[in-house]
């Protein structure tokens, strides 16, 4: 589908903006080694290899390799109506300008056509181009450390088998002193940048081991999942705690998971693999094409070692036993109002929006009826999710495949978003209140630069 | 909008013709309901009627010579199922096979007379001239029937489209086709025909599946927004601050120029006065409209009703019931002013009800375009005698030179017996030269100056002797009057001369032997001013039960009588109250009897129910004295004393509307309007604030829904008298048993509709530390 | 923008603005007028279609989220109008005006796939977003609970697609 909405993916905006902010104060970093440290040697450029110079086979892994790291989703032009696949000129809006992402085709010139192997290896492991200038962390090249040599060079075999284009990436608009990167860079990756291969755990069997590989290097979960600290990098001591990105919130994927009932594996796997899991409802957001762009290519036991992985990290098997509770208890909440009279007007309002598709009873929600009572979008510190998916709505390709949520945006205002929150953080769950709603709603609102449907109350 | 490259519709070769234009090219008098019972009643046919061979023995029906039953229905079909009704009627007295009978819904011609659905009067009106009508077709299908069988019409019998003698029969169709009639009479020779006894009735009284409904389960229903014309664009009004007064200073269209495909905005000129200050905006899609009209900047001056709030209105209300003089007097019976004086024991108390929204759910809409120097409106309406002269004043032509097209009405509940929506297409149509505008109000558009039913102040006064004897009573009722506004020369007449509204105090001159009594209707001029008083469901019997119920309810309890037994004892049938034949056969005695049915149906006074739960009931005589549907209505309720929510949890109802013509329509209709009842007791309802209503829309108009409806049982008395009206009836005893259940239940008086929690909490709390 | 789904199973390619809303693409684009404009804000019901299979209420469901989707319509729901839920909303004399009819039939079908023996609780949870302003909800639960019956039986797509 072509978007002339860049709202949808405007990039990782806020990792940048932190990377970006940090690094505004290292002015009195410097002195010769941490030169020394920084400075990368040019590797010489190549004539662009043969297509035929890779086997099909290599090319084959390479490509599973790409979509396990979403390649594309950060190398494709999202704006201006799209850009070809790999080409760069994505744009990541930061407080301090944007920056655009790099022609990753074989285009000898606008591409990295002239890139050997080892330049490309060099990136992925250590945040260097092929000059040896420093690239944005906005590049998770502390993930791509991990990534065994024989994976980058399956995915080199893919990248350079790719049609090359001709495109020149807009140029950045980060103001001096902030675009020196040989310090700013640099000197971030000597704070917080530890080269090196992933190192298997021998206590945990094979299966946790491959998804971990996966997760922690080519996927890079915790690039969104994790929060920053002021310097923008993963704060390790909260690792995976959940973390705001694009205004929507990356929800902690450890047991500090609020959501009613445990992530298990299964719930993990279907949702890493068809965008929608039964108990936790679909995928949205940024998160959308990381089940059915990307994930959905892998094999089926690579999604099922992530999942593996992650529920292991957020102790489901602990926490799932009281999973059938926690149903039931969602089960009854899901009618509250809905059944028999209501003269409450937050209920009425619910009532009419969107009970109609999210009532549930019985034994479990129905797939395709998200149940909110188990929702993270209900269960998080802060309304965030809740309040973009009233926003966006979820198209047919976002989410449960097929079916779309209608975009409330002109339907409910920033003051009736805000009843509908506080309504149901008051019957859904037993958390604590949300404050400051209205405000929030109008918040998540701005993120949008453009009403995503055109209607009027 | 779209270019559509793969579609049926335009593979079938209807491209550029919509359905709507199908049916204008192939007919142009209306559109048609039909067959009854046939696999593909669900269409909605182009019509091929009159002409065609068809005999026409008067303008309401038609014999063809296949048999078919053309029946013309003036009346707006906006749910009731009225063109079943009325074809039952005539189809009933004519003998004529009901499988071959169809509607057509005529658009506008002076032949018809009153185009006018309201009042719950289309069958009440139309009951003789129906039965007339079908009385002159069997007539002559005899009398040439006979002829082709060789005998005398003493000798013939009709049944079921069949005419038969001495064991010979012949087909309606085949009379027709054979002899080809031409006989036509005149409404003063069909008055003279002999009608069916009761006892050969066939079809009226019988169950029967509505003619309507098929088409509205398939989405193939036309409505007035489903109009289409060749070449039309789309209009949406830009609404100004204030309903009068309101004017244009300058319009700056800038950003609505940065919406793909806009067209144009016109300041519409009116020289009917309906729509002041507004202003609308061209597009060549409806979104388009939608957000070029948000963009729209406009700048008026407001009308002096700006900042006119609900409090004010109701305010200004009890400032002219306390003036003796103004309003009209309905009933002045002398001596109440000194019989109340001097009473033992006055009662006397006020009684509010807030505004209420149509929320019909179809957007006011209208198409319309010139044809040769013609105007066609295409759209739904209740009252096209009293709009159609509007936009030929609006458009600077004769009347003769307009023809409303007619669609099926998203409901009515009497916010299109106001036609002003009407009027803005015409006008913008106009403006660019005649060309078809399809003019949609979004839902805000549509309610931001909704005729709403006015809010009202009502005060009772009730006279007691030493003995617990009314001895006199008075009701004085202040709103805003739509009649007033909208068609004066409608207004009656009252005992004092003056004119009023009688859909403003219908409902308080009541069949109740309450000694003299005084019944005022008082006109709120600030209500008027600030917007346009409309008629809603059931109009003032919608609201004046409320106080006059509510207080016999009161009076009852004050002097320790129960209210079934005290009611009872005040509908004696005496003087005015005796009844009239034929609408009011029985007068008050009737609605003693519907009472006291409701009252054994309900155990009354033998039931015991769980804590803060009980029963209430209250009576009415429907909408008006002239045609009483007899109406008696209990109410089951709970209060939660912690929240102050009321819940109904059944309602019962018994009428007595005379003849039943179709009871499966009546009762929908009876349940419908009960449940609009409950819905402006408990659940709807909003208010005046700055010169306009405060809701807009349903995320703060809350009407009943699925799960807001109660258990409930509705009885209609078998009768062989005059049909009288049931689409308002079933309104108009709710909310009344509702607030006299929650005094049942918890012993509180709640005189304020609708009843909100935070009311009965008040309510609860008052009555606790007192 | 162009945009290419499937309308009653046909396939359609539309070309406008991306924030249309799907509603008035089927009624003035496609001539499917069955499908209803009410409230506007996705409140009443009346414009309820099915996108993969469950409703939507398409005044607010802009045409750029429907790439590649399988829509029905009232119009399509029955070739021949017969759906068992269109034949007991008949059988029951359900319309009054009808206006919001197609909506409630969009609506009780994709109830009945969800909860084939749907308890009065499921009737409000689900149908409670489907507006009668002729209020003939009594009617409505009686034919959803006649549907039920007739509808066909053992399997249910509980959701799937």
């Amino acid at each position: 589908m072509v978007t002339d909405s860049p709202d949808k993916k405007s990039g990782r905006w806020t990792v940048i903006k932190r990377v970006a902010a940090a690094v505004v104060g290292l002015g009195v970093l410097g002195g010769g080694g941490f030169l020394a440290y920084a400075w990368y040697p040019s590797i010489a450029p190549i004539t662009p290899p043969q297509p035929s110079s890779f086997s099909p086979d290599k090319i084959r892994r390479g490509a599973l390799v790409a979509a396990a790291g979403y390649c594309s989703e950060c190398h494709t032009r999202q704006d201006l109506g799209g850009g070809p696949d790999l080409a760069g000129d994505y744009k990541m809006e930061t407080p301090f300008g944007d920056l655009f992402s790099s022609n990753i085709t074989p285009d000898p010139e606008t591409g990295i056509g002239t890139w050997s192997e080892e330049a490309f290896r060099r990136a992925m492991w250590k945040g260097v181009d092929r000059e040896g200038t420093q690239l944005y962390p906005a590049f998770p090249f502390d993930h791509f450390t991990q990534m065994t040599a024989e994976d980058i060079s399956d995915l080199y075999a893919f990248i350079m088998t790719r049609p090359a284009v001709h495109l020149k990436p807009r140029d950045n608009t980060i103001p001096f002193p902030i675009n020196i990167r040989l310090i700013g860079q640099g000197a971030w990756k000597l704070l917080y940048f530890t080269p090196g291969r992933y190192k298997p755990n021998p206590q945990k069997d094979a299966e946790w081991n491959r998804g971990a590989y996966l997760a922690e290097g080519a996927s890079h979960c915790s690039s969104c999942h994790t929060p920053r600290d002021f310097m923008g990098a993963e704060k390790q001591s909260a690792k995976y705690d959940g973390a705001v990105i694009d205004g929507w919130i990356a929800p902690p994927l450890n047991a500090h998971n609020p959501t009613p009932t445990a992530w298990t594996e299964d719930e993990l796997f279907a949702y890493l693999r068809n965008g929608v899991a039964p108990l936790h409802g679909p995928a949205g957001g940024p998160m959308s094409p990381v089940p059915h762009t990307f994930l959905s290519q892998l094999p089926a036991s690579d999604v099922h070692a992530i999942a593996h992985y992650f529920a292991d990290l957020d102790h489901a098997a602990e926490r799932q036993s009281g999973d059938a509770a926690a149903v039931t208890t969602a089960m009854q909440r899901s009618g509250t109002d809905l059944v028999g009279p209501t003269v409450d007007p937050d209920a009425k309002l619910y009532q009419g929006a969107c009970g109609a598709c999210h009532y549930n009873s019985g034994k479990g929600p129905v797939l395709g009826r998200p149940e909110l009572a188990l929702n993270n979008a209900l269960w998080l510190d802060e309304p965030n999710n809740l309040f973009m998916v009233m926003l966006h709505g979820l198209t047919a390709e976002e989410g449960q495949s097929h079916v779309a949520m209608p975009s409330f945006y002109t339907a409910l205002d920033d003051h009736d978003m805000a009843r509908i929150a506080a309504y149901l953080r008051r019957t859904r769950t037993n958390r604590p209140a949300w404050k400051d709603l209205e405000k929030k709603a109008a918040e998540a609102r701005a993120t949008l630069k453009t009403p995503p449907v055109n209607a009027s109350r | 909008m779209a270019r559509i490259e793969q579609i049926a519709a335009r593979q079938d070769g209807r491209a550029g013709l919509s359905r709507r234009g199908f049916l204008l090219t192939a007919a142009g008098a209306g559109f048609m309901f039909g067959f009854a019972r046939k696999a593909d009643a669900s269409q909605v046919y182009p019509s091929s009627l009159p002409g065609g061979g068809m005999f026409e023995p008067n303008i309401w029906c038609a014999i063809g010579p296949d048999g078919t039953v053309n029946v013309n229905v003036i009346r707006a079909e906006m749910g009731q199922h009225v063109g079943t009704a009325l074809a039952r009627i005539i189809a009933d007295e004519m003998e004529a096979d009901w499988d071959k009978v169809k509607i057509t819904q005529v658009d506008t011609d002076p032949k018809w007379g009153l185009m006018v659905t309201g009042g719950s009067w289309s069958v009440w009106m139309t009951w003789d001239v129906f039965r007339q009508a079908g009385a002159a077709a069997r007539t002559v299908m005899i009398e040439e029937g006979a002829k082709l069988l060789g005998t005398t019409p003493a000798a013939c019998s009709a049944h079921n489209g069949v005419v038969t003698a001495n064991g010979k029969s012949i087909s309606y169709g085949d009379i027709v086709a054979r002899s080809k009639p031409t006989r036509s009479y005149t409404p003063e020779e069909m008055a003279k025909l002999p009608l069916k006894p009761v006892s050969e009735r066939r079809l009226i009284g019988k169950p029967v599946a509505a003619l309507d409904i098929p088409s509205k389960t398939t989405g193939a229903a036309i409505y007035g927004i489903d109009a289409k014309l060749e070449g039309m664009v789309y209009g949406r009004p830009k609404m100004p601050p204030t309903r009068y007064g309101s004017k244009v200073v300058s319009v700056d269209d800038t950003d609505a120029k940065k919406v793909p495909g806009y067209l144009r905005y016109v300041v519409l000129e009116d020289p009917s006065e309906t729509v002041p200050g507004w202003v609308v905006v061209l597009a060549k899609t409806y979104p388009a409209a939608i957000r070029a009209t948000d963009a729209l900047k406009v700048n008026w001056t407001a009308g002096k009703t700006h900042s006119v709030s609900e409090a004010q209105i109701l305010d200004r209300g009890r400032e002219l019931i306390a003036k003796k003089e103004g309003g009209t007097y309905v009933f002045d019976d002398k001596g109440t002013e000194d019989a109340l004086h001097a009473a033992h024991n006055l009662i006397e108390r006020e009684y509010i009800c807030a505004s209420v929204a149509h929320y019909q759910l179809e957007p006011l809409n209208a198409l319309a375009q010139q044809v040769g120097d013609t105007w066609e409106i295409h759209t739904g309406n209740q009252w096209q005698s009293l709009f159609l002269p509007v936009i030929a004043k609006a458009l600077q032509v004769p009347d003769s030179k307009v023809i409303m097209r007619t669609y099926l009405l998203g409901g009515g509940f009497g916010r299109r017996l106001n036609g002003d929506y009407a009027i803005p297409a015409a006008l913008v149509s106009k403006a660019i030269g005649g060309k078809p505008v399809k003019l949609i109000l979004t839902r805000s558009d549509d309610m931001m100056f909704d005729s709403i039913r006015s809010p009202s102040v009502q005060k009772v006064q009730v006279g007691l002797n030493a003995d617990d004897k009314i001895v006199a009573m008075r009701h004085d009722a202040a709103a805003g009057w739509p009649t007033e506004v909208m068609a004066a020369p409608f207004m009656s007449k009252g005992a004092d001369g003056k004119p009023y509204d009688q859909f403003a105090i219908a409902g308080a001159d009541h069949w109740y032997d309450t000694g003299p009594t005084q019944i005022r209707a008082i006109s709120n001029d600030l209500a008027k001013e600030t917007f346009r008083p409309g008629w809603l469901r059931s109009v003032s019997s919608g609201w004046t039960p409320w106080a006059l119920e509510s207080a016999l309810d009161e009076v009852a309890h004050a002097i320790k009588q129960d209210p079934v037994a005290f009611r009872l004892s005040l509908l004696t049938a005496t003087g005015r109250n005796a009844g009239q034949a034929p609408d009011s056969t029985g007068g008050a005695k009737r609605q003693a009897a519907v009472l006291q049915r409701l009252a054994d149906k309900i155990g009354w006074g033998k039931t015991q129910l769980p804590a803060d739960t009980a029963l209430g009931v209250a009576t009415t005589f429907g909408q008006e004295r002239g045609m009483p549907t007899w109406t008696a209505a209990a109410a089951q309720v709970h209060v939660d004393r912690k929240t102050g929510v009321v819940t109904c949890q059944k309602l019962w109802l018994v009428l007595d509307a005379g003849t039943i013509i179709d009871p499966g329509g009546a009762l929908a209709q009876t349940e419908g309007g009960a449940l609009w009842g409950l819905s402006m007791a408990l659940f709807e309802g909003t208010e005046i604030e700055n010169g306009t209503i405060r809701a807009r829309n349903l995320h703060n108009y809350t009407p009943a829904r699925i799960g807001d409806t109660p258990e409930m049982d509705v009885e209609f008395i078998d009768s062989t008298e005059k049909p009288m009206g049931l689409g308002e009836p079933g309104v108009t005893a709710i909310a009344p048993a509702i607030g006299n259940a929650i005094h049942n239940a918890v012993g509180v008086r709640l005189r304020k509709l609708p009843i909100r929690p935070q009311d009965v909490l008040a309510a609860l709390r008052e009555h606790h530390t007192s | 923008m162009t945009i290419k789904f499937e309308v009653n199973g046909k396939p359609v390619e539309i070309d406008a603005p991306a924030d249309t809303p799907l509603l008035w693409v089927l009624r003035d684009d496609l001539d499917l007028t069955g499908t209803k404009f009410g409230c506007g804000i996705g409140e009443c019901g009346a414009c309820t279609v099915h996108v993969g299979g469950r409703a939507t209420r398409s005044c607010i469901t802009p045409i750029s989220s429907l790439e590649g989707a399988s829509i029905t319509t009232i119009e399509g729901l029955d070739p021949q109008g017969n759906h068992p839920v269109q034949e007991a909303w008949r059988n029951q004399q359900v319309p009054q005006c009808g206006y919001c009819q197609s909506g409630q039939i969009m609506q009780a079908v994709t109830l009945l796939n969800d909860f084939p023996n749907p308890t009065d609780a499921d009737i409000d949870g689900v149908m409670g977003g489907s507006l009668c302003r002729c209020m003939t909800y009594i009617r409505i639960r009686k034919a959803i609970k006649e549907a039920a019956v007739n509808m066909p039986g053992g399997e249910t797509s509980n959701g799937q697609n």
